[in-house]
């Protein structure tokens, strides 16, 4: 099988000649492991699919996942200075903004023009965005998704490398672009006191994600992820899940699935309380599955209640074992978690949350060792 | 115990503001925590007796936060009810007529710019007649060790949600226990567990607002 054929395999719930293995990146780690200076690694197209390449190739998965696309090729116009002061570098845009680059994680930015956040109370639904041209990466940090480079990310690590291993787009949940919109805090309080209007809110990016997703498709991806981090038992009751996630997200899963391409939900922490309710959108698998203590599922007892629904891509601890593990630790942990998730097929191994910047390179190459049983 | 005053708690508890308040339907149309202090207080109610009805109803919220009975958005509307509570009785404590516990300096770790767990644990102790002095999000361990310096035996909680911060919240407990060995240092947040809290040297772990409020008491008592 080439990796790609494995991924897709694990998808479809297919037997595999051997468990696959595609974690995701945070920033802060490729920044760790590539020698690209943060600002072109953020902004730049070919720094950034260069580096998941380079990655890839360095710790052996068998896909990558594009967690940012839409970038701007004329972005060096925009850049009006670029200072390095000690271990950061400091940037000026013509707008005003100035963006803080860490040598290990995400930027930073400190914007000229403070937006407010919009008020569920006196908003006017036609302010609301009328096409998607931002991914809401973090707290106060977009990533501008430019109109007329929509894919090129994804159509041109599809064209490099796209033959053999399986690539993975990334979109945001309706619920994620909710709280963005409002703020996190008075976003979860919108949905208490004014629930018909955030209803209104969600459908309104659900339709724009969904067009996105499908355009997304069409560039030829396995597989699509749905970024969902607040729709777990940390933020949200089972409850508001089944009002304010699952019908926007079955939405988009649907599209998705009916154009023949993989979909996937990432949610963080504590999901046992809705492990079934997840796939009840349509979806083919989830991504994550924190164990605990993050999480509140073993995946032995996920597998058995998810069955046949779909797949899990999880669920190792990217901090407290991956990081902070011994080899040994790492290498019993992960072992376990191949002989659980290759039962019946359906399991991809991978980090439940992003590899941790810190991560060592040597333990993350621990994973393709154990995976082919050359440990 | 006055009518009013048992009124104020189930408010704070569900999470009811104010009269003009759509949440929760049950209550719709009536009194909120607003009002009723107001009223409470006209009838020369004792604000701490006040202050402790808020406290009892944010310790059976936050026990039912603990036992996932309530999530989130709930908890928030109950430490804004409170809030708006809060904002009634700032005088006395200013008048000194009310006492602060003392004082919790709070802030969420560098490299993490999310404030949702820290705000509410601001909310939830500054309601448990704490001075709380919120240093933000993205703090860096230089200004933490500031505010520490700045508020001599004060108390310390940091805040992460990204479990890739950990790392920087692990070097920042270390630093301050560096430089102030006697500071309590309390850490929260969804990466964490009890057994990472004590792995960075922290002095006490929180799984919610309430455990960090019951916290902070137990070490005053």
């Amino acid at each position: 099988m080439t990796p790609k054929e494995r991924v897709k395999a694990a998808m479809n719930l297919e037997k595999t000649d051997k468990i696959p293995l595609m974690c995701q990146f945070s920033i802060g780690h490729m920044l760790m492991q590539v020698d690209v200076p943060p600002v072109e690694l953020w902004f730049d197209k070919d720094a950034f699919t260069n580096s998941l390449i380079e990655l890839r190739d360095i710790y052996d998965f068998d896909g990558i996942l594009i967690s940012l696309h839409g970038h701007d090729p004329n972005w060096k116009n925009d850049v009006v200075s670029s200072n390095k002061i000690k271990e950061i570098i400091e940037v000026e845009l013509v707008n005003g903004d100035k963006i803080i680059f860490p040598k290990n994680d995400l930027p930073y930015y400190d914007y000229y023009f403070v937006k407010e956040k919009f008020s569920i109370s006196e908003m006017d639904f036609s302010d609301l965005p009328k096409a998607l041209d931002y991914i809401p990466v973090s707290n106060n940090l977009h990533f501008k998704i430019n109109q007329n480079f929509k894919f090129d990310a994804i159509t041109d690590l599809i064209s490099s490398v796209g033959s053999k291993y399986s690539i993975h787009g990334e979109i945001t949940s309706p619920f994620d672009y909710f709280l963005d919109l409002f703020g996190y805090q008075d976003g979860l309080m919108a949905l208490m006191m004014e629930p018909e209007k955030c209803e209104y809110v969600l459908s309104h990016f659900t339709k724009l994600i969904t067009k996105l997703s499908l355009e997304m498709c069409e560039t030829g991806v396995d597989a699509i992820k749905i970024s969902s981090p607040f729709a777990g038992s940390g933020f949200i009751s089972p409850h508001d899940y089944k009002k304010f996630v699952l019908p926007f997200e079955s939405e988009i899963a649907k599209s998705v699935r009916q154009k023949g391409v993989h979909i996937y939900t990432h949610t963080c922490g504590a999901i046992g309380d809705r492990l079934e309710s997840l796939f009840d959108s349509g979806i083919s698998g989830i991504e994550c599955l924190d164990p605990p203590p993050l999480g509140n599922v073993l995946l032995e007892n996920a597998k058995e209640r998810i069955g046949k629904r779909g797949f899990i891509k999880g669920n190792i601890d990217s901090v407290n074992t991956l990081l902070n593990g011994s080899e040994d630790d790492i290498i019993k942990d992960v072992q376990n978690r191949i002989k659980i998730g290759s039962k019946d097929g359906g399991f991809i191994l991978s980090t439940a949350c992003s590899i941790a910047p810190e991560v060592k390179r040597e333990k993350i190459q621990l994973l393709r060792k154990i995976v082919d049983n050359k440990i | 115990m006055n009518e009013t005053v048992d009124a104020i708690g189930v408010c704070i508890e569900k999470g009811k503001v104010n009269k003009s308040s759509s949440y929760p339907i049950d209550l719709q149309g009536q009194d909120g925590a607003d009002e009723l202090t107001l009223q409470a207080l006209t009838q020369n109610i004792a604000p701490d007796e006040i202050l402790k009805t808020c406290n009892d109803a944010m310790q059976r919220i936050g026990d039912k936060f603990g036992r996932n009975e309530v999530f989130v958005p709930e908890l928030l509307m109950a430490a804004k009810a409170m809030n708006t509570v809060m904002v009634h009785l700032k005088p006395f404590f200013q008048a000194g007529s009310i006492k602060t516990k003392g004082k919790f300096i709070i802030g969420t770790v560098s490299g993490d710019l999310h404030d949702i767990g820290k705000n509410l644990v601001s909310m939830v102790v500054e309601g448990n007649g704490w001075e709380v002095i919120d240093l933000g999000v993205d703090v860096k361990t230089a200004k933490f060790l500031k505010a520490i310096s700045d508020n001599p035996n004060s108390f310390v909680g940091l805040s992460a949600l990204l479990t890739t911060t950990m790392a920087n919240m692990a070097s920042t407990v270390k630093e301050i226990k560096m430089e102030y060995p006697k500071t309590t240092v309390i850490v929260g947040g969804a990466p964490l567990s009890e057994e990472s809290a004590k792995i960075m040297g922290a002095d006490g772990y929180a799984a919610d607002p309430q455990s960090a409020v019951l916290f902070l008491n137990r070490k005053i008592a």
